[in-house]
């Protein structure tokens, strides 16, 4: 027989769990999100994306948004250190989920190596892309210290630079690559 | 995007609980949020199925290998399990989009994609496949469209995933309702063959759950044409999977991808009897020819179909 503590328990989880499944919005909706280490408590509509919180709401506006479907990378962040698309989230999905936007990387006093490479490489032109390249690679070196060039040109298959920087690009990963 | 609300689903039973004919399933969101972005559904309701606990699992215990439906396509495509015993899975899933796509894109997703047609995807236009009355492919840009389709639509099938699954005769376990129903893949995409209006045999409210695949067809493989290397659909795919034990062949399968509606099975009784010799794999590439009905600017599809079909059944005999 179940105890009537552990009966009371079950009852209150299963309602919980219920109230749980409640909808929310489509107005606006209590919202935590981590990102760059920091504590960010905001209400936001269900549609908002995770791209337009950043930009919008917190003025971390690094991440770009340039197609709006999964297509450029200029939206690049990591969630739980693993590349996204911050335009194809919901900023409601991402309750309790480690957000990294390159404002969290470094500052204008001691840049990462990544970013330290792009510098030292001329990686950009317009510079509108290198957010995006410079969190797809940040997450390549946080798996793997010396990846091959084929393996830097997979990582940053999803993003593209109109510019055409990409040999720059290509030689500051390898630089990192290198002296690591 | 419209507004909607937004839930959590915990189980399958409640996400089928919450859902309606005014609702979507949302797990990877590239496909739904895409079409969100541009009007094509605008739902009253996003029932998330993240939230739902064991989805995302890989069941490696007996002879028929269960995916859950929130398997992430980057699990798929680097699991050591998956690329040892079902090489041509991991091949499709290593293909599928980008790397930032692969890391939230998921199995079901991947499965329940609905077309690329740029004129379904226009937000301006409503052709044939959103319920309007022609299809704009046939006398227009139609270079990325089908060879084969029994219905006016010629929009194809874009899942890599079900190309290869549909060569490994993996079923797919979906919630309607109280029920659960299974669909061998040819099934899963059966009405697309028919219905213009239809992407895949699923019901609004119809929930993959999971991907079952015998793990008996030992050797497998999946090859695509894209115009670039990396990060792009398929012109053309192709999957092959047998079974070889002592030099015999059994239960052979060859399927196309982005040539017609649905994963097109290439028929043969060469591939029936297992005779896998040079000229018999010539003779099985050539034979797509005969059904095929290219439009004006797709023509080149079928020698890059046939050359697929070739390299598949050779990879997989050596």
């Amino acid at each position: 027989m179940m105890g009537a503590l552990a009966k009371a328990t079950a009852l209150a989880q299963s309602a919980e769990a219920l109230d749980d499944q409640k909808p929310v919005g489509p107005g606006p909706a209590k919202l935590v999100l981590q990102v760059n280490g920091s504590r960010q408590e905001i209400a936001v509509e269900p549609r908002e994306t995770l791209l337009d919180v950043l930009r919008n709401r917190l003025q971390l506006t690094g991440a770009k948004e340039i197609c709006d479907r999964a297509t450029c990378g200029g939206c690049t962040v990591l969630v739980n250190g693993q590349p996204i698309y911050a335009c194809m989230k919901l900023a409601i999905e991402m309750d309790g989920q480690e957000i990294l936007t390159v404002e969290g990387l470094g500052d204008q006093k001691s840049l990462t190596r990544v970013q330290q490479a792009f510098v030292e490489c001329d990686a950009l032109m317009c510079g509108y892309c290198t957010p995006g390249f410079v969190m797809s690679l940040t997450a390549l070196f946080n798996e793997k210290k010396n990846p091959t060039p084929a393996e830097i040109r997979k990582a940053c298959s999803g993003n593209l630079c109109r510019c055409g920087s990409y040999p720059n690009i290509f030689k500051a990963a390898q630089k990192v690559a290198e002296s690591s | 995007m419209r507004s909607f609300e937004y839930v959590k689903a915990r189980s399958v039973e409640g996400a089928v609980q919450l859902s309606s004919s005014e609702s979507r399933f949302l797990s990877g969101g590239i496909d739904l949020l895409g079409e969100m972005k541009e009007y094509i559904v605008s739902p009253r309701r996003v029932i998330d199925l993240k939230t739902i606990p064991n989805l995302d699992r890989i069941d490696t215990s007996t002879e028929t290998w269960k995916l859950g439906a929130n398997v992430r396509i980057a699990e798929i495509a680097s699991n050591d399990q998956v690329r040892a015993m079902l090489p041509g899975l991991a091949e499709a899933a290593a293909e599928v989009g980008s790397p930032q796509i692969r890391n939230v894109a998921t199995l079901g997703g991947n499965l329940a994609q609905h077309s690329r047609c740029w004129y379904y995807r226009h937000r301006d236009l409503r052709c044939l496949k959103r319920g309007g009355s022609t299809c704009y492919a046939r006398e227009g840009e139609n270079k990325y469209h089908s060879l084969y389709s029994g219905n006016p639509c010629i929009s194809p099938v874009v899942s890599n995933l079900a190309v290869i699954l549909a060569a490994l005769g993996a079923k797919v376990i979906v919630r309607r309702g109280e029920q659960e129903v299974t669909f061998a893949i040819p099934d899963l995409y059966s009405d697309a063959w028919n219905n213009p209006l239809a992407h895949n045999s699923l019901r609004p409210a119809d929930l993959i759950v999971r991907v079952e695949v015998p793990i008996a067809k030992n050797r497998s493989t999946y090859m695509q044409i894209s115009e670039k290397r990396d990060f792009d659909w398929a012109l053309v795919s192709c999957a092959a999977a047998g079974q070889k034990t002592a030099g015999a062949w059994a239960q052979l399968a060859v399927f196309l991808g982005a040539v017609a509606p649905i994963p097109y099975a290439v028929e043969s009784p060469l591939l029936e009897r297992g005779e896998l010799t040079s000229d018999s794999i010539a003779s099985i590439a050539e034979s797509l020819a005969a059904k095929a009905t290219p439009l004006a600017q797709n023509g080149y599809k079928l020698p890059i179909a046939q050359a697929l079909v070739r390299r598949c059944l050779d990879r997989i005999i050596t």
